[in-house]
């Protein structure tokens, strides 16, 4: 056991490390972070703390600790298990206590609920047996949790993409993911970014077209579909009024829009908003929360080897020689992350966990009362016999206990 | 609705020096008056909290103003049960103070009533953070009960009894707020999985929660398994409140993360 809280105290040494330094960064940024000292941080692995070989060999040492203590524990906790209530009656008077005494013990044990068993040295109140194997479970769920949490964190292929609605995404292994629709705000204007997707795996089979949103992934044969992020994009159409052909151009940064290199758009940006003052100056907005209330392109107009600068908004058009140029509204669209896992894998875990809260709420909360009472004392046992003591010292001392 | 607030936090003030006084001086007409305007200070909080609840169309449990209210009123609920079940007067003159301050940190954060943020929309929101303000405040009161150990036990011809009762008591608000925090990392887990894609993404928040659910597994080992009481776990259960209030306030204060929610 002394092992055990070593590798813990060790496990939570490291863990004030990991979480002091930031983890996971270039090594230019320790180097600005921490100067002089930074490859001393490179040296140690302190960047990368909890996938570093001191960390996950803790961890294992822990492992290995927790599967010992767990086959020492359920032996002890079975052979104990064995003739036990026989055993608390044979054990030896640990306090005297009056005829009048011993009354009010076994009241008090009754009104607790305990089970009573005769025997030849004394009567034996007993109750919660279960909760003998409390820290078993428990210790079995840790184990558990720690070696699915590590599969958990491990085995996922995770993905991140972006996608204009009604387009799709194909995975390497013929996975397909469709965005039929997405927005950022809901009907009141709230922040509220969701998609409606559909995936289809190689073999056919096919999900429902569903919304997904933070916290509300699309979850379909191990395959999981996150929203993730946002973002806008600005959108141009582009007409040849010789030809009569079209194409819409999806701006997601700066571009030239031009077919012989010289006259066209420059697209530099696309702006949320903008205010205009009395003098019909412009000053453009920027901002972050993903909403393009009044959007506005930032442009420059390339024509005959001169440059104009403008503001262009949805719905202008500007043609240029043969080329028309529409400004459309701009265009939302998802960043969406996509996760296989082996389903088996989260079920394990999930299964752990509620093992280590059952294991857990066993342990304190269902604490076995064994007390043997005779003709001239009484004995308490079991593997937390505290409780029981202090009740009893309680009642001889103040006759009532209100622990 | 700012007054309910203000008054809980004055009238928890009040309770604060009426028991200190009270007890330094054995005046037990000055505690009985201070145990009087503590539940009034509680009623208020609690309303103030249900209040809020409704006007923001939520659990108010999402920013730190209202976390650290929750967890002020997590203290003084486990108080009222353990004086009023227990009989454990003796907690008031530290859990009441502590009460205090926590209230008082609350009442230096923005107070306004926002919509909650995507990645908070969520059934587990109310179970992982529920959880953690029970995980928190016993872990405070375990703290309050051990340093009224040390207290007592420095006393000549101190009560075995009582002292007995105290170290037990500290033990089982641990191994009540070890349950809770055990449930605020699984639920949490399970959140993450379901908004980050992820169980665990060692998140300062996460790695702190589980430094202090750590340190409270080696005190029950060495409570249930080296049979260690007394004095040196009424200190253990002291000085790991500054852990506790480290990740409580400490980590999304000091240092930038997922749980940074304001």
């Amino acid at each position: 056991m002394r092992f055990g809280i070593i590798l813990l105290l060790l496990i939570a040494a490291v863990s004030v490390v990991g979480s002091l330094i930031p983890q996971g960064n270039e090594p230019a940024y320790y180097a600005k972070i921490y100067g002089s000292g930074h490859p001393w941080i490179l040296l140690l692995g302190l960047d990368n703390v909890f996938k570093g070989w001191v960390f996950i060999a803790l961890t294992v040492l822990l492992s290995l600790n927790l599967t010992l203590c767990s086959v020492v524990r359920i032996r002890k906790t079975v052979s104990e298990g064995k003739d036990l209530l026989e055993n608390v009656s044979r054990l030896p008077d640990a306090g005297s206590a009056t005829p009048e005494e011993i009354g009010k013990i076994k009241q008090h044990l009754k009104s607790k609920r305990c089970r009573e068993k005769q025997f030849d040295c004394g009567t034996v109140y007993y109750k919660n047996l279960l909760g003998r194997y409390g820290t078993f479970v428990t210790h079995l769920a840790i184990l558990l949790t720690v070696v699915f949490g590590a599969l958990a964190l491990s085995l996922p292929i995770v993905t991140d993409q972006t996608c204009y609605p009604g387009n799709s995404i194909t995975m390497k292994d013929g996975t397909e993911i469709y965005v039929d629709s997405f927005s950022i705000e809901d009907e009141e204007g709230n922040l509220n970014y969701n998609s409606f997707v559909q995936l289809t795996l190689s073999d056919g089979r096919q999900s429902e077209i569903q919304q997904i949103r933070v916290n509300y992934p699309l979850s379909f044969r191990g395959y999981k579909v996150y929203q993730q992020t946002y973002g806008t994009a600005g959108s141009v159409e582009v007409v040849n009024a010789r030809t009569g052909g079209q194409d819409v151009f999806i701006l997601e940064e700066s571009a030239f829009l031009s077919t012989d290199g010289m006259n066209g758009i420059f697209y530099r940006d696309l702006y949320p908003g903008f205010v205009k003052d009395g003098n019909g100056n412009y000053t453009l907005i920027t901002s972050t929360s993903g909403s393009y209330p009044d959007p506005v392109y930032d442009i420059a107009i390339m024509s005959e080897g001169e440059q104009t600068d403008v503001l262009a908004f949805p719905g202008d058009e500007i043609t240029l020689g043969d080329f028309k140029y529409v400004f459309n509204d701009p265009v939302e669209y998802p960043g969406l992350r996509i996760k296989h896992t082996p389903n088996l894998v989260n079920v394990l875990l999930l299964i752990s966990f509620v093992l280590l809260t059952a294991g857990l709420y066993m342990t304190f909360f269902t604490v076995p009362s064994l007390v043997k009472v005779s003709g001239t004392g009484y004995a308490v046992a079991g593997p937390k016999p505290e409780a029981d003591r202090i009740e009893i010292e309680m009642i001889l001392k103040n006759g009532e206990t209100n622990l | 609705m700012n007054a309910l607030f203000f008054g809980s936090l004055i009238l928890l003030f009040a309770a604060s020096a009426l028991q200190m006084i009270g007890s330094v001086f054995k005046k037990e007409k000055l505690s009985k008056i201070a145990w009087i305007v503590f539940l009034t200070a509680f009623a208020a909080l609690s309303v103030f909290i249900v209040i809020r609840g409704f006007s923001a169309k939520r659990v108010p449990l999402a920013n730190q103003f209202e976390f650290a209210t929750a967890f002020a009123w997590g203290i003084c609920l486990m108080l009222a049960v353990l004086r009023l079940r227990y009989k454990a007067d003796w907690i008031s003159a530290v859990a009441i103070p502590a009460a205090f301050i926590v209230l008082s940190y609350a009442a230096l954060q923005p107070k306004e009533i926002t919509d909650l943020m995507p990645a908070l929309k969520s059934s587990w929101f109310v179970f992982h953070i529920g959880s953690a303000v029970f995980s928190y405040s016993a872990f405070i009161i375990a703290g309050c009960v051990g340093l009224r150990y040390i207290l007592a036990s420095k006393k000549e011809n101190a009560d075995e009894l009582k002292l007995h009762r105290m170290d037990y008591m500290s033990y089982r608000m641990i191994a009540f707020g070890f349950l809770m925090l055990t449930i605020t990392i699984l639920t949490g887990a399970l959140w993450a999985e379901q908004a980050w894609s992820s169980f665990w993404t060692w998140d300062p928040k996460e790695v702190w929660a589980l430094i202090t659910w750590i340190i409270y597994a080696v005190y029950l080992h060495l409570r249930l398994r080296s049979k260690k009481s007394g004095i040196k776990m009424a200190w253990f259960a002291l000085i790991a409140v500054p852990v506790v209030l480290f990740t409580f306030a400490g980590v999304n204060t000091l240092i930038p993360g997922l749980h940074s929610y304001g």
